[in-house]
C-alpha cells in the first residue's frame, strides 16, 4: 500500500515569489516530485482557510501554503495578515483533531528555486509515511442524528 | 428605589423626550424563570421592563439587526459587562456608532443585581481592561484542558461526535452579536464553500468556520452555547481560539472601542515558529 500510494499535494502559492520559485525550479530543470498540485493565487493575503478544508474535502493528502518572504510582499503587508491567520487557523486545525502535519507553510522567494523542490520532495516522503487522508472525507458518510441526545 | 424602577423611570424619560426612539430591555418570558428581550418604543411599554438575575443574554445582537441605527437616531440598551465588550467590539469594527447607543449596565454578582455607573461607552473603560485579568469560567477550562491532553485522533473523534448532532438550524449565528455580515459564507452557493447537506463533514464546515471567524471577536457571552439546540460545546471552541490570539498576539477581545481588529492588523514580529 505504502509503495503504491501516490500523494495529492495541493499548494496555494502566490504568483509573485512563490510561483516564481517553482517557475525557477522548473527552468534550472530540478527534478521533484510530480505530486503537488499548484494552485497560483495574486498573494497569501487572498487564501481563505477555506481554500484549504476544501482541498482536504475533495482528497488532498496534504496542503502547502507558500507566500513571499516577510517583507517581500508585493502589496506591502498582504503576507504578514495571513501569518496571524494561519496562527489562529492551526489553533483551530490543532484544537479540533485535525492533523497538523498535514497543513505546511513557508516563505519561498522568487530565486529559491532549489528551495522549493526540496519542500514538495520532502512533504511528499512525509505524506507517503502518513498515508492517504480519509479521516475528514469519510465524515461525508456520517449523517447526523446517529448519535443519542 | 430598585434599580429596576430607576432603569424604568429613567428609560421612559428618554423615550417621552424623544432622546431615544428605543429601549432594548428584558421583559417576562414564557416561564418564571426565562426572560424575553423587549423593545419600548413609548414610555408606556417601558414601565414594563424587567430587571433580575435573569436576565443574562447578550442584547447587543439586536443593534445589529437590520439597520437599526441607519436612522441615526440613538438607541438605549440593557448591558452586562459581556455585552458592553460585545458593543466595544462593534464600534471597533465600525459596525456601531457610539454614540447612537445609550447603556444601561448592570451586573449580576451572587445572584443580586448591581446596577454599573455610566451611559455612554466611554464610562465603561475599566469593564473592558478588567478581561485582561479575568479568568475564564473554570468548567470551561477544565473541559478544554481535558481536549488538549488528548492524541489528535481522540479529539477529531469527541469533535465529530458533537458536530453529528448539529441540525444548522444557524441558531448559533442568529443569536451572537458578532455575526452581522449581510450575506453569510454559508449562505454562499456559488462557489458552495460549506456543504448543506446533513452529513458531519457540512457540519464540521460550518463549525470551524464560524469559529475562525469569531477568532478575536468573540466576547464570550454564551449566547451561541446557549441558543445550540442540541447542546454542542461552543464555548469550548471559542475559548480556545479567545486563548490563542491572546497567547500569540497579547489580544484581548472587547477590551476597549478603539483597539484594531485582530486578524485585520498585524505586527512585524508576530510568531512564526510553524512557518519553514
Amino acid at each position: 500500500m505504502s509503495e503504491s500510494f501516490e500523494p495529492k499535494i495541493v499548494a496555494f502559492v502566490c504568483t509573485y515569489c512563490t510561483y516564481a520559485g517553482a517557475d525557477l525550479a522548473g527552468t534550472s530543470r530540478l527534478k521533484y516530485a510530480p505530486n503537488v498540485r499548484i494552485v497560483r493565487l495574486p498573494c497569501t493575503g487572498r487564501i481563505s482557510p477555506m481554500f484549504i478544508l476544501k482541498a482536504l474535502q475533495k482528497g488532498a493528502d496534504s496542503v502547502l501554503v507558500s507566500g513571499c518572504h516577510p517583507g517581500d510582499c508585493h502589496f506591502a503587508a498582504g503576507n504578514y495578515h495571513a501569518r496571524r491567520r494561519w496562527t489562529v487557523f492551526r489553533a483551530l486545525l490543532a484544537f479540533t483533531g485535525i492533523p497538523e502535519e498535514r497543513i505546511r507553510f513557508s516563505w519561498v522567494s522568487a530565486a529559491e528555486g532549489a528551495k522549493f523542490a526540496d519542500l514538495i520532495n520532502e512533504i511528499t516522503e512525509d505524506t507517503k509515511k502518513l498515508g492517504p487522508f480519509t479521516q475528514y472525507q469519510e465524515l461525508q458518510k456520517v449523517i447526523e442524528t446517529q448519535s443519542s441526545y | 428605589m430598585g434599580i429596576q424602577e430607576q432603569y424604568r423611570s429613567e428609560a421612559a424619560a428618554l423615550l417621552s423626550s424623544g432622546e431615544v426612539k428605543l429601549v432594548i430591555g428584558f421583559g417576562p418570558g414564557s416561564t418564571a424563570d426565562r426572560r424575553r428581550p423587549l423593545f419600548a418604543r413609548t414610555p408606556e411599554e417601558a414601565e414594563k421592563l424587567v430587571l433580575d438575575p435573569a436576565c443574562i443574554s447578550n442584547l447587543t445582537t439586536y443593534l445589529v439587526a437590520g439597520g437599526l441605527l441607519s436612522d441615526g437616531k440613538k438607541v438605549a440598551i440593557f448591558l452586562k459587562p459581556d455585552g458592553i465588550r460585545s458593543l466595544n467590539i462593534l464600534v471597533s469594527e465600525c459596525q456601531v456608532k457610539p454614540e447612537q447607543v445609550v447603556i444601561f449596565g448592570y451586573a449580576i454578582e451572587n445572584n443580586e443585581i448591581r446596577p454599573l455607573s455610566g451611559r455612554s461607552i466611554g464610562d465603561f473603560a475599566e469593564i473592558g481592561s478588567k478581561i485582561r485579568t479575568a479568568t475564564p469560567p473554570p468548567a470551561v477550562q477544565k473541559e478544554a484542558e481535558r481536549l488538549e491532553a488528548m492524541s489528535p485522533a481522540e479529539r477529531f473523534e469527541f469533535w465529530k461526535e458533537q458536530f453529528s448532532k448539529c441540525i444548522k438550524c444557524y441558531a448559533c449565528r442568529q443569536a451572537c452579536p458578532m455575526c452581522y455580515c449581510r450575506r453569510c459564507i454559508v449562505d454562499v452557493n456559488q462557489p458552495q464553500w460549506v456543504s448543506t447537506s446533513s452529513h458531519t463533514l457540512g457540519n464540521f464546515e460550518w463549525n470551524l468556520v464560524r469559529a475562525f471567524h469569531l477568532a478575536g471577536r468573540c466576547a464570550a457571552c454564551g449566547a451561541c452555547d446557549r441558543a445550540c439546540p442540541v447542546n454542542i460545546p461552543l464555548r469550548l471552541i471559542n475559548y480556545r481560539m479567545g486563548k490563542e490570539v491572546k497567547e500569540a498576539f497579547d489580544y484581548h477581545a472587547g477590551e476597549s472601542s478603539d483597539q484594531k481588529p485582530v486578524l485585520a492588523s498585524f505586527s512585524q514580529d508576530d510568531p512564526e515558529t510553524f512557518i519553514l
